[in-house]
């Protein structure tokens, strides 16, 4: 006789997600860098920001900060992120 | 709609005809503000009289109310709030919350979340009005915090159409049923279990119909309540999935009275188990029981304490991994990604001894009762140990545990971590002949455990770059930078076994409202 069993698992689908459209060049675009404020993160995100507006010619590097890497970034980050309309966000993941 | 405001005539509330002035109280059962509420209330209400004077209105259904007044202990005037029409009437934004009606049911004040000032200002203003002496019922430094934001009304908590949307689904109290699948007849179901994903590397009870169902009979609840969402993926634990899980984890369906409450603490959004779930570090959800329901259910409070000694820490502790990981979406090298891991991430759950405790419980130390049945989460490095044969006086004997303290987190690294001390019985045993209350051994390892500043040469390693930040101090003629930030980061605690000089220091993982606090939750 078979056995029934309940599944335990979250059962929701997955919404579907895609990425978004690749910039054909980051030339002129405007790019904000999210930092989540692990220790050192500055340091790492002031040499990409001279980078891509040394090497790669980006227009403006836009500078955004999550007040602590232990919690999701806040509506009221994300928020300013959206009202200043980069072209695309950067956002680094530890360590 | 905003709240009613002073002079504003307040809308019915079912069943309840004024006789007089009254306070009433919009609480719901599952917000821990509310708890904390009602408890003054309580007191507040005895103090002043039998009748209307103050009035309890749930915003949920009798049966999960009274079960919360008997866990209280409360014995307050309650109405129900069916379809929730006086909860919107009153324009309230979050509960718990309180407003001071005179005899024509005109709004005199009011208050919105947790705020002993408040409760004090408006059963001040009752007792006035009743020509009876005002009780200062809320009183500072009684180990309740001063203020605690409210929980959103019932009547705002957003339809579940969340999932729809393709975003997190945070709110839903229902969700739907969990399936059900029939197994191939030539299937092992153990095996079954382990391909399909359900279960971490050990084997588990195959989560059958009839025992999820008398698993699920002992919890009381609907199958399709939801306790909690679990971080990051924001899954529904289901009194039904939470049964599944307790099933395959190899729990006693008696064991639920445990689960539910702990799974609701460990989603509390203070604790932060989304950053645990996905952290490098070693912290694992540490569950530390208090209360009469360690003998009821035989939770290991003595020797080995930490490992396999009892089938209840054993095993719910497993089943709270199995709903992180299950549920929350936490699986190792996917979103749980600790460089090192932590043993406690198969089954972390400790009794306190309080038997042999000269101190009341941990569990007091977050307002509850001794004698309470109480579940806290402390999200934890592995235990480290601490051996002291010798000492025979507190001082001595503590001395021993500083360094062990000092080297939290990273040596150099100050004001950072908190931790929770176990003291083995003979320690405590130590401690208590000495006369050492919980306070003067939390303020005795405050004092004395630092990092010399010696230490901090220049040589760039981790802690040094903060070390302006610290505060400086003397430890036996050495200056040292205070390790902890307060004295209340350190949290001491009774277990093990009768024999042996050792306890136990657990580090924390990142602390304060930026990282994970401690949660207490009580329960019947």
């Amino acid at each position: 006789m078979s056995l029934t069993v309940v599944n335990p698992l979250d059962e929701r689908p997955l919404p579907e997600g895609s990425a978004p459209a690749r910039l054909a060049s980051v030339g002129g675009a405007r790019i904000a860098l999210l930092d989540i404020s692990k220790g050192g993160g500055e340091v790492f995100l002031d040499r990409v920001d001279a980078l891509l507006r040394e090497r790669y010619g980006v227009a403006e590097v836009l500078r955004f900060r999550k007040p602590t890497f232990a919690k999701p970034a806040p509506e009221a980050v994300l928020t300013d992120i959206r009202k200043a309309q980069p072209h695309a966000v950067i956002e680094a993941l530890a360590d | 709609m905003p709240m009613l405001a002073n002079g504003a005539t307040a809308p019915p509330v079912p069943d309840l005809v004024l006789s007089g002035p009254s306070l009433l109280a919009f609480f719901k059962t599952d917000c821990p503000a509310c708890h904390l509420a009602l408890r003054y209330l309580d007191g507040l209400s005895r103090s002043i009289g039998s009748g209307d004077r103050v009035v309890a209105v749930s915003q949920d259904e009798p049966a999960s109310t009274d079960k919360l007044m008997r866990s209280l202990g409360a014995d307050l005037s309650l109405r129900f709030d069916h379809g929730l029409a006086a909860s919107e009437g009153f324009g309230l934004e979050a509960v718990p919350a309180l407003f001071l009606l005179d005899h024509s049911g005109r709004v005199l004040a009011s208050s919105q979340g947790f705020d002993k000032a408040d409760l004090n200002r408006l059963g001040g203003e009752l007792a006035k009005l009743l020509e009876v002496p005002a009780p200062e019922f809320a009183r500072a430094g009684d180990g309740n915090p001063d203020f605690q934001p409210g929980c959103v009304s019932r009547h705002l908590e957003p339809e579940s159409d969340a999932a729809a949307a393709g975003i997190p689904d945070l709110y839903s109290r229902r969700t739907g049923r969990a399936s059900r699948i029939d197994l191939p007849t030539d299937a092992d179901a153990e095996e079954w279990c382990y391909e399909s994903g359900y279960a971490d590397p050990l084997p588990v009870v195959p989560p059958t119909v009839g025992r999820v169902e008398r698993m699920l009979a002992e919890s009381g609840l609907s199958p399709d309540e939801v306790v909690a969402h679990v971080p990051p993926n924001f899954g529904a634990a289901s009194a039904e999935k939470i049964a599944a899980n307790a099933v395959m984890a190899g729990c006693r369906p008696e064991y639920m009275r445990v689960l539910v409450p702990a799974v609701r603490a460990l989603c509390d959004e203070r604790l932060d188990i989304h950053g645990v779930q996905g952290t490098t570090h070693f912290a694992a959800p540490l569950a530390i029981v208090n209360g009469p329901v360690r003998l009821e259910l035989g939770f290991a409070c003595g020797s080995n304490v930490f490992s396999n000694a009892a089938r209840a820490n054993s095993t719910i502790g497993r089943a709270l991994q199995l709903i992180l990981r299950n549920l929350g979406g936490a699986a190792p090298g996917r979103i749980d990604m600790s460089t090192m891991g932590n043993p406690g991430r198969f089954s972390f759950v400790i009794g306190e001894n309080e038997e042999v405790s000269p101190w009341g419980p941990l569990a007091e130390d977050f307002g509850i009762e001794a004698g309470c049945n109480a579940v806290t989460f402390f999200c934890a490095e592995p235990p480290r140990p601490v051996s002291e044969h010798k000492a025979r006086e507190p001082g001595v004997l503590l001395r021993a545990i500083c360094p062990v303290l000092a080297n939290l987190w990273s040596y150099r690294v100050c004001k950072r971590s908190e931790a929770v001390v176990v003291i083995g019985p003979e320690h405590a045993a130590t401690l208590g002949r000495g006369g050492f209350t919980k306070r003067d051994v939390v303020e005795f390892l405050f004092e004395n455990t630092g990092v010399p500043v010696s230490e901090y040469d220049g040589d760039g390693g981790e802690g040094t770059h903060e070390a302006g930040y610290y505060d400086e101090c003397v430890i036996r003629g050495v200056r040292c930078y205070r390790k902890f930030r307060r004295p209340e980061s350190v949290r001491v605690m009774v277990a093990g076994g009768p024999a042996g000089k050792f306890s136990a220091v657990l580090g924390s993982w990142a602390t304060g409202p930026r990282g994970s606090q401690m949660v207490s939750y009580q329960f019947e």
